[in-house]
């Protein structure tokens, strides 16, 4: 019966969203040993974090995530905070919506953070949960929430809840680890907010990974060389900016890092030249390329 | 930097508190090192140029250009899509300078112009036979 249901794309009803992928995904699965921590009231941001980083490999309490996660004025968890919480622990945090993305990460074996509203739209309870299993056949979703353990919930129901929230999930990943539905670009912005969050170890295997997905993506390479740059690897950023000078030869934007590595590290003949050639590609970054190279003629002896 | 850090070590504390507080935000300092956030922009920046450009050359009048010319309209958007992202910023940079619109001749000059501009910043050597000119 599921399979006969004709698909529409976005105009679908929503219901049939689910069946529509399940073409892609087993009929069902169970994720094992997702951690579970009853919530305390109003933690539910904190609780459901706390579970997904723990199933991550970070062993972690609820009670230390509240004061990054939860709001008390709010009585409740913001989702940026959410996720800015996830990246300060060094994980990658990878917003999803829509039910097929879900089913594919939990398929996959990454449970996922929702937000539901378990209220109504003009009085709305919003509550964070963690999705561990569903079974498209009985047509059921399997959370960790509140303070149940593995509560079923019927797909029809999840569906209405889940929607209020536009279908927003989080998948909270290792930083060597890719989600199922990974795209390029938003993987790399979420690499790139483990950079601002000063994770740089967890931002090197990040990129590391992405690079390894994508060999040919500039701004894995570039990001990966400035967390090396970050823990004063220079050794190491220096390595990887002049491999990928080799790979992307008309990016000035390479050239205009590696000249300051290698102005850091005392070669200022070779920082000159990378720096001249920077300068010489062009590109809407030129006129920093220019501050780089006066900067460096500025320190000639 | 070097430069500015010698200078202060002879200024007062209070003068170098000063300047510290006056001193504009913490990325600056690294100025020289681009970041991660501003290499992707780039990166977009190249797929939108490659978009612009197949934008123009899918217009009628631009496929008629080409077709006049022996160029396979396909075979023209596939060479956009082939340019990476550097060389697609350039080329679309360069065709700001063009005339755009109006009548046959403009048009005809503006395609052969993209072509010429693609052909000499990617130095490729499959049109040589249809532009001779260009060597």
């Amino acid at each position: 019966m599921i399979g006969l249901l004709i698909v529409n794309g976005c105009a679908t009803s929503p219901i049939k969203r689910w069946s529509h992928t399940s073409g892609d995904v087993p009929p069902k699965h169970a994720i094992n040993r997702v951690p579970f921590f009853a919530q305390e009231a109003y933690q539910c941001g904190p609780a459901s974090l706390a579970m997904a980083l723990g199933w991550s490999g970070l062993d972690i309490h609820p009670d230390t995530l509240t004061p990054q996660v939860y709001t008390p004025s709010l009585k409740g968890s913001l989702q940026p905070a959410l996720i800015a919480a996830a990246r300060r622990q060094g994980r990658i945090a990878y917003p999803i919506a829509g039910p097929e993305a879900l089913l594919k990460e939990i398929a996959a074996g990454h449970p996922v953070i929702v937000l539901q509203n378990l209220g109504l739209s003009w009085i709305p309870v919003w509550h964070y949960a963690v999705v561990i299993g569903y079974d498209l056949d009985s047509a059921v979703i399997i959370l960790h929430s509140g303070i149940t353990y593995q509560k079923t919930t019927a797909l029809k129901t999840f569906e209405k809840t889940w929607a209020r929230s536009k279908h927003w999930g989080l998948v909270v990943l290792a930083p060597n680890r890719l989600p199922a539905t990974a795209e390029e670009q938003s993987y790399v912005r979420a690499l790139i907010g483990l950079e601002k969050a000063r994770q740089w170890t967890a931002a090197v295997e990040g990129y590391q990974t992405a690079i390894s997905r994508w060999p040919q993506n500039l701004s894995a390479y570039i990001g990966l060389s400035n967390s090396y740059y970050a823990q004063d690897d220079l050794q190491s950023a220096r390595r990887v900016l002049q491999k990928t000078s080799m790979l992307f030869p008309e990016e000035g934007v390479v050239f205009n890092n590696l000249a300051q590595v290698l102005w850091e590290q005392g070669n200022t003949q070779e920082a000159l030249r990378a720096a001249r050639q920077a300068v010489k590609l062009g590109g809407p970054l030129v006129e920093q390329y220019r501050k780089t190279l006066n900067e460096i003629l500025a320190d000639e002896p | 930097m070097k430069y500015i850090r010698q200078r202060s070590k002879s200024a007062s504390a209070f003068l170098v508190i000063l300047m510290v507080l006056l001193t504009v935000p913490y990325q600056t300092v690294l100025a020289a090192m681009i970041e991660t956030e501003t290499a992707l922009e780039i990166s977009t920046a190249g797929q939108k140029a490659r978009d612009h450009i197949k934008t123009i050359l899918a217009r009628e009048d631009a496929q008629a250009v080409l077709r006049a010319q022996g160029i396979d309209p396909f075979e023209a958007m596939a060479r956009v899509d082939s340019l990476t992202d550097a060389e697609a910023r350039r080329v679309a940079d360069q065709i700001e300078d063009l005339p755009a619109g109006g009548s046959f001749l403009v048009t005809f000059l503006l395609v052969v112009g993209i072509i010429v501009i693609i052909l000499i910043i990617t130095d490729h050597l499959g049109y040589t036979n249809v532009f001779t000119f260009v060597k």
